[in-house]
């Protein structure tokens, strides 16, 4: 490979104190073969552009917060490697389905507060003092939420998803998937507490099953499987409420 | 808040991601299978309240070559829209032995295609016996 080889990002520009409307920039990037879209990002923005703006932390799909538009495509941006694009050019945009701050960074704000909405922290009736020991789970216990705990809250999930770009009321794919796996976990008694929340209007109803927020998550947490058994979960618990009294436990 | 820049939406986003023309085209066979489940929901009343006359006169109402033509598309779609709805049902309703989750695959022919097969079957001895 030559070592001059170059590859051009398009990227999605937007200064709000100076544009009304974005813009695509070009840039011409080294092509190291072990690079990410993240790095010639990084590269750019050290050597060619200092007021290009994104965000990113760890590199290593930990943080969730590299994710964009990579050729139309939702993904974290140190996971993305030129070698996969070259010698095509790349195009980078901010995460669809989120208003643009500047550049490539969104706004999170609607997203941490549906998060918040469905109290993704384990809730409990009764809080045994410390000195009786932690709650304790077994391996099968344990592999009923595992997979939706592994959420990095990197948004890909609502860029991929149509419904959570059209419909506001919807909580979102990662939301939801959060929910269940608290709702799933044994030590956790908050279930009717997130049940209210998520059975309210579109909040879970409004998901169709289309599984696009699957397709691209990147730590395989399956957010479209989590939201049909939530849904289950609720039909059930509202038939239960036809025959058990309220505050029954069960 | 001021200065945010919000994209719009295409009124034709079924066309920007491959997984949305499948998903659409799973929900669009839907449509064939309610047409099939109207005419063969006509076809029992016919048999069942109409004599055999009313159910001859209905039978050859529903044969021609464009009836046939559309009972094919009716069973393609039929069959696309179950097979696509299996590959998602273990997504849904995850079967657990222990810690270990049954893999997709078998999931979706324990809860879809043996149930399935085993209905047609019993129903084709049915009929043939």
């Amino acid at each position: 490979m030559d070592a001059k080889d170059t590859m051009t990002l398009e990227i999605f520009r937007y200064h709000p104190e100076t544009d009304s409307e974005p813009r695509f920039q070009p840039y011409e990037v080294p092509y190291n073969e072990d690079w990410v879209v993240l790095d010639a990002i990084n590269w750019i923005k050290d050597h060619v552009d200092g007021s290009l703006t994104h965000r990113w932390s760890c590199r290593m799909g930990v943080c969730g917060s590299c994710g964009m538009m990579v050729n139309g495509e939702p993904k974290l941006t140190c996971a993305a490697f030129l070698k996969d694009y070259y010698p095509f050019g790349i195009k980078v945009e901010p995460l669809v389905n989120f208003a643009v701050e500047r550049d490539l960074v969104v706004d999170m704000d609607g997203f941490m507060d549906k998060l918040q909405e469905v109290k993704p922290y384990i809730i409990r009736d009764d809080v045994n003092d410390t000195s009786e020991g932690e709650y304790r789970q077994s391996p099968a216990q344990l592999a009923q939420y595992k997979q939706y705990s592994m959420c990095i809250n990197c948004m890909l999930c609502y860029a991929a998803c149509p419904v959570a770009g059209h419909e506001d009321e919807f909580l979102g794919p990662a939301a939801l998937a959060l929910g269940h796996r608290y709702n799933k976990d044994s030590r956790d008694q908050g279930q009717a507490e997130r049940l209210d929340v998520m059975l309210a209007g579109e909040a879970i109803w409004g998901c169709t099953f289309v599984g696009e927020c699957t397709v691209v998550c990147p730590k395989h947490v399956d957010p479209a499987g989590a939201i049909q058994q939530a849904k289950a979960m609720a039909a059930q618990e509202f038939f239960k409420g036809f025959v058990m009294p309220k505050g029954t436990g069960a | 808040m001021s200065g945010q820049y919000h994209r719009s939406h295409k009124w034709a986003w079924f066309f920007e991601r491959p997984g949305y023309v499948r998903f659409m085209v799973r929900e669009f066979t839907g449509f064939f299978v309610g047409g099939y489940l109207v005419v063969l929901l006509v076809t029992l009343s016919k048999l069942a309240g109409g004599g055999e006359a009313a159910f001859a006169e209905w039978l050859a109402s529903v044969s021609g070559p464009w009836w046939l033509v559309a009972h094919l598309v009716a069973l393609v779609a039929s069959v696309w829209h179950t097979v696509t709805w299996f590959a998602v049902v273990p997504q849904a309703m995850p079967i657990y032995l222990g810690e270990n989750r049954l893999p997709a695959p078998v999931a979706a022919i324990v809860m879809g295609y043996g149930p399935w097969l085993t209905v047609t079957a019993v129903i084709l001895w049915w009929v043939l016996r």
